[in-house]
């Protein structure tokens, strides 16, 4: 028998051994394919930048139709609901902390005779600070929701207003600011690293605890055709993963899909095989699977999710930040996603991106490799 | 027991170690293991726990590299020569080692590949060891389902495949019934009948005795080695047996007595290795005792016992 058919035989012969493990263990099964599912839903439902019905209360201390109009218009959007009327400022903030009301609007008294004499009339807008997300989100709705409304009075005062600067402001790929747009490509990256640094981190750290490395490492096998034999059948479970998740998030979330699905394939090809290598390694250096678990926790769900530019953008980073997230593979995943499903882009604008998805995978693997000591001392 | 057919001793030697030295840290697990196994022949690694017959098995395997000294099988270096040497030996760990989720069949078509070995020749091989082995009604059962014995001689099977030279087996017959333990050893007699060279350890003395030639191991050095008649007959000691009496008193006196050199209580019977020349003193301790005593013709376990207490002294 040639070398290549050696080779390629004990490759086969491991990978289907490993596709046994798989299909024999329910509880990789279903972490294989219910996790993505779950996540989905949790982060495309449960997290988003989107704002609705934050609980407002108005303390309306003017009472004119001038008050109540402002009132309306403010939650004229699905934006604020007014939950409280309230007598007195003071009030709001006791229902701050009691976290029933997340904003107040203050309209004092003399607002509608301020605005009828033609002089400038004030308003108070109140947030709860606590929640700084929720609070930015909530400050750009109700500024613009006031400016519009001032405009607007101005216009019909006849009064035509010009501002100096006309913003003519489109926003290209995701016109709608749709959140699950924004999140999905980011999920694909979290599921594929979480499930492939965690998979790939049990199954050779269980061969070292069951001692059956120990009767592997007595046959003529190589360390590449173990390393191939334990990715391979991994690389088709993460592939369809990526189908799953894509579906998924074109079906529910109505993620557009703008350019090459070949495209993204081969991406999330480069991606998890880095990521499998990257569990792998850590597999082969800690020889004890709950060790290696929490290692490859760490090391890929932590900073897919903080680093990656999945939540946070990398640039907002301080610079030591910017420069470990240099060095995480889903940052550069994260981009091709976002290019390919939102924006259309072919490989002219991302093999920068491709490029470094392929050194990551080759440094790992090769690491893995190396680090596989085919002896028990 | 059936002694296996002697003097495979002429036989090529398939094995051979020369002054093995392997350390983890401080602690010498093998000091100087010299050692030959010949085709055909059964060589027995005997010794207590701790005495280095894993780490000897796993150097002389390859899995693992020894500080000093060489080993060669059919005269290849097992660090250097890994393919060659792995692809001429079958080797059984102590531990469990086949994979739990896999059948019987899947474990033995999982390492027929790892030596590449030709469908048709896997068939063949795979067939007949299942039936010297029993095993034919379980190959759909999975390894972890089976019992001790027949896990054991599974994994034997896993290991003959390939037909080896050589076939290291350690402590293959721990936690396995007697019986079992006997079947296990008849299926060895078969294929060394073919010209395989085994080298197996065991803290179990009457397996010693179904050896070609024995070793006796202890702290990682070779006490003794020969064949395990000849050593019986060349034992210098005498061995008693003590019925009755007070046995509290009767061991409690005996344990301290110079010219004692094992004792080993076996039901209301006292089993006493005697010193050359000491016999009678030690008669009439034990009738001061109460009890009766007669003698008794040394076995493999008198010899190992006499010979650790020597050492320790």
């Amino acid at each position: 028998m040639s070398a290549a058919r050696r080779f390629l035989t004990r490759w086969l012969a491991l990978s289907r051994k490993e596709v046994i493990h798989i299909v024999r263990d329910v509880q990789v099964v279903y972490m294989a394919l219910g996790m993505p599912v779950v996540l989905l839903i949790l982060f495309g439902y449960a997290v988003s930048f989107d704002l609705e019905r934050l609980p407002i209360g108005v303390v309306d201390q003017d009472g004119t139709p001038a008050s109540r109009h402002l009132t309306e218009a403010m939650t004229a959007g699905d934006a604020f609901e007014v939950r409280e009327r309230l007598s007195d400022a003071s009030e709001l903030e006791s229902r701050f902390r009691q976290g029933k009301l997340k904003a107040g609007l203050v309209i004092p008294e003399g607002y509608g005779r301020k605005l009828a004499r033609g002089t400038v009339s004030e308003s108070q807008i109140l947030l709860d600070g606590a929640d700084g997300t929720t609070a930015g989100i909530a400050l750009g709705y109700a500024m613009g929701m006031s400016q519009a409304e001032s405009r607007r009075m101005l216009e019909s005062s006849g009064l035509a207003p010009e501002l100096a600067i006309q913003d003519r402001v489109r926003l290209r790929f995701n016109p709608g600011m749709k959140s699950a747009w924004f999140i999905v490509p980011g999920l694909i990256a979290m599921i594929l690293s979480i499930m492939a640094v965690m998979l790939t981190a049990l199954t050779v750290a269980r061969e070292w605890e069951r001692g059956s490395m120990e009767q592997l490492f007595s046959t003529p096998v190589g360390r590449l055709e173990v390393i191939l034999g334990k990715l391979a059948p991994y690389v088709v479970l993460g592939m369809v993963q990526v189908l799953l998740v894509v579906t998924m998030g074109t079906v529910l979330f109505g993620v557009p899909v703008r350019g090459s699905l070949w495209l993204l394939f081969g991406a999330a090809l480069l991606f998890l095989v880095g990521m499998l290598g990257q569990g792998l390694f850590i597999s082969v250096a800690t020889r004890n699977q709950q060790v290696a678990t929490q290692i490859g926790f760490v090391t890929s769900m932590l900073p897919t999710l903080l680093l990656s530019g999945f939540m946070f953008p990398v640039a907002n980073m301080p610079v030591p930040l910017q420069v470990l997230s240099a060095v995480i593979p889903s940052r550069y995943f994260i981009v091709v996603l976002r290019g390919v499903l939102l924006k259309g882009n072919g490989v002219d604008v991302l093999w920068p991106e491709l490029m470094a998805l392929a050194v990551f995978a080759l440094v790992m693997i090769g690491l893995s490799s190396a680090r596989f000591k085919r002896r028990l001392d | 027991m059936a002694v296996a057919p002697p003097n495979p001793e002429h036989a090529p030697a398939v094995l051979e170690a020369r002054a093995i030295h392997k350390s983890f840290g401080r602690m010498k697990a093998v000091c100087g293991l010299e050692l030959a196994v010949h085709a055909g022949e059964i060589y027995g690694l005997v010794g207590p726990d701790g005495a280095g017959k894993t780490t000897s098995i796993r150097v002389l395997a390859g899995l693992m590299g020894a500080d000093a000294g060489e080993a060669r099988v059919d005269g290849k270096d097992p660090m250097r020569d890994r393919v060659a040497v792995r692809e001429r030996i079958g080797y059984m760990p102590q531990q469990y080692s086949l994979y739990g989720d896999l059948t019987i069949d899947e474990n033995l078509a999982f390492f027929a590949d790892m030596f590449c070995l030709p469908e048709k020749e896997y068939r063949e091989r795979a067939d007949r060891l299942l039936a010297l082995t029993r095993l034919e009604r379980f190959r759909s059962r999975r390894a972890d389902a089976l019992s001790g014995g027949m896990y054991k001689k599974l994994a034997l099977s896993c290991s003959l495949l390939h037909r080896p030279r050589l076939l290291l087996l350690d402590e293959p017959t721990n936690g396995v019934d007697p019986v079992s333990r006997r079947e296990f050893w008849d299926l060895l007699g078969e294929f060394t009948h073919e010209g395989m060279a085994v080298l197996i350890s065991t803290p179990y003395m009457d397996e010693a005795a179904r050896c070609h030639r024995v070793g006796l191991m202890h702290h990682g050095r070779m006490l003794v080695e020969g064949r395990p008649g000849e050593l019986v007959r060349g034992f210098p000691h005498s061995v008693l047996r003590a019925v009755g009496g007070d046995r509290e008193g009767l061991t409690a006196r005996l344990g301290v007595h110079p010219r004692v050199l094992a004792l080993s209580p076996a039901g209301s019977r006292v089993r006493v290795v005697v010193e050359r020349g000491g016999e009678a003193e030690v008669r009439a301790l034990i009738s001061e005792q109460g009890a009766t005593c007669e003698g008794a013709v040394p076995d493999f376990e008198d010899l190992f016992l006499a010979r650790l207490r020597e050492e320790e002294s």
